[in-house]
């Protein structure tokens, strides 16, 4: 066998360090600089509105036999098909949860996909809907949580590739993903549906669930809403279009005391697959809210 | 057409007849079909109970109690529909209804009792709080042991 010239090898030796190169530059986190931050005087009422907007608590809810299980001190584990997170304690303990958070850390987060010391969240937190949020309410929503007692907890680490270079190949997702402009419907409609379109698309990333993914692992925004396969892998998640059509809800009176009330008022749809819990964090909004909500579904034909 | 011509028309017509009457007996007997029927009028009794509780209509008694005694009869009937190995396929059962059977039936038993009590109501102010349990009790059931709907 004759073995590779001198000068082969040193070629393949330049490609491999041109791609490694290439990789870490695209997989670079981005975080944006402090100075992002204006100068705001954070309203915590409306963060607690945010809150239950996001149904936060769903995913981050205390973990079985926490003391206090009204908290977002998280650690329920979260299946998802690539395998399980432990979710965020969202209470301001300094070890555990946010405590140690800076504004900054809080909004690239959120808006980033990136966790304080820099590396990429698996897009199982949904920063892609998130970083629609405006920056006042991202920071209206970390006074809120930075308020709540803090809770010290511990739990396993998260049950995913543990990679150095997995985390990092998020990356390289992020990227693509990143480069789409954030889902904002178009503006025109009553102020109720601009407030409905917000809630929904921003911090209710209802999509992540009811709009079907293409083959990138993308939303595919032309049936956006339209249902799809459930993401913890049983069944399927019902579509929100035509829901007057179909007769589901009679009209946004009708709809808006579904999610307040849930299946209490014998609205049956609203408590499978997870939708329970979401629906109770829904029901704490303000009525103008829910009826907001209510209204720009109503409106997705 | 000739004789053996007829004879195999008046045949294969006949074992259609016969294939589909058995089809109908087949889904009649099949559980599933039976409790999601069972469901579906449980479903349509609400609904009446609802239009009181958020004061479409008034308060009435009578109606109160027959609604709740025909979910209270449904349910029961339904129950007795979740012979092992009756999920899958269209079915929404989960798993979980044979693998934690006992929660499952405390949380049956817990609807027909709500059920029960509405059956008892007479006065407005018992009716939403009775509403609210008997909702709640579908809803508990639900969450763990009904897959999501497309």
């Amino acid at each position: 066998m004759r073995l590779p010239s001198r000068r082969s090898v040193a070629a393949i030796a330049v490609l491999l360090a041109v791609a490694a190169f290439a990789f870490w530059r695209l997989t670079q986190p981005e975080p944006l600089p402090a100075s992002a931050i204006p100068a705001h005087t954070a309203d915590r009422a409306n963060g607690e509105v945010l809150y239950h907007a996001g149904s936060c608590f769903a995913c981050h809810k205390a973990a079985e036999g926490a003391t206090n299980p009204s908290l977002p001190s998280g650690g329920t584990p979260f299946k998802t098909p690539i395998g399980v997170f432990y979710p965020q304690n969202l209470t301001p303990d300094p070890e555990s949860g946010l405590g140690r958070w800076s504004e900054i850390d809080f909004v690239n987060a959120m808006a980033r996909g990136l966790s304080p010391d820099g590396r990429h969240y698996f897009p199982a937190f949904p920063y892609m809907a998130f970083r629609a949020m405006r920056m006042s309410d991202l920071l209206d929503l970390r006074a809120y949580l930075m308020g709540l007692e803090p809770v010290k907890t511990q739990h396993p680490p998260h049950g995913v590739p543990q990679l150095e270079l997995a985390r990092r190949a998020v990356g390289l997702w992020k990227r693509m993903a990143l480069a789409r402009l954030p889902f904002i419907p178009e503006s025109e409609g009553s102020d109720a549906w601009k407030r409905g379109a917000y809630l929904v698309n921003a911090p209710g990333h209802c999509g992540e669930c009811h709009t079907p993914k293409n083959w990138l692992m993308l939303e595919d925004l032309s049936r956006h809403l339209a249902g799809g396969p459930h993401p913890g892998g049983e069944g399927k998640v019902p579509s929100l279009r035509g829901l007057l059509e179909r007769k589901k809800y009679k009209n946004a009176a009708d709809l808006t005391l579904a999610l307040q009330n849930g299946e209490e008022l014998g609205y049956e749809d609203i408590s499978s697959g997870g939708m329970a819990l979401i629906q109770e964090n829904i029901a704490k909004l303000p009525e103008a809210d829910v009826r907001a909500i209510a209204e720009y579904l109503l409106s997705q034909e | 057409m000739s004789h053996s011509k007829r004879t195999l028309a008046w045949s294969a017509g006949l074992s259609m007849v016969i294939a589909a009457a058995w089809g109908a007996v087949l889904a009649a007997e099949d559980p599933a079909h039976l409790r999601h029927e069972a469901m579906e009028t449980v479903q349509e009794s609400f609904k009446p109970l609802r239009a009181i509780a958020v004061k479409e209509a008034p308060f009435d008694a009578a109606v109160v109690k027959k609604n709740a005694n025909t979910i209270l009869e449904k349910l029961k009937e339904a129950h007795g529909l979740f012979p092992e190995g009756s999920g899958g396929g269209d079915s929404r059962a989960k798993p979980e209804i044979w693998s934690d059977r006992a929660g499952f039936d405390t949380a049956m038993k817990n609807a027909q009792s709500a059920a029960t009590n509405m059956a008892a109501v007479t006065d407005e102010a018992a009716f939403v709080p009775a509403m609210k349990a008997l909702g709640g009790a579908c809803k508990a059931c639900h969450d763990k042991y009904r897959l999501p709907k497309q």
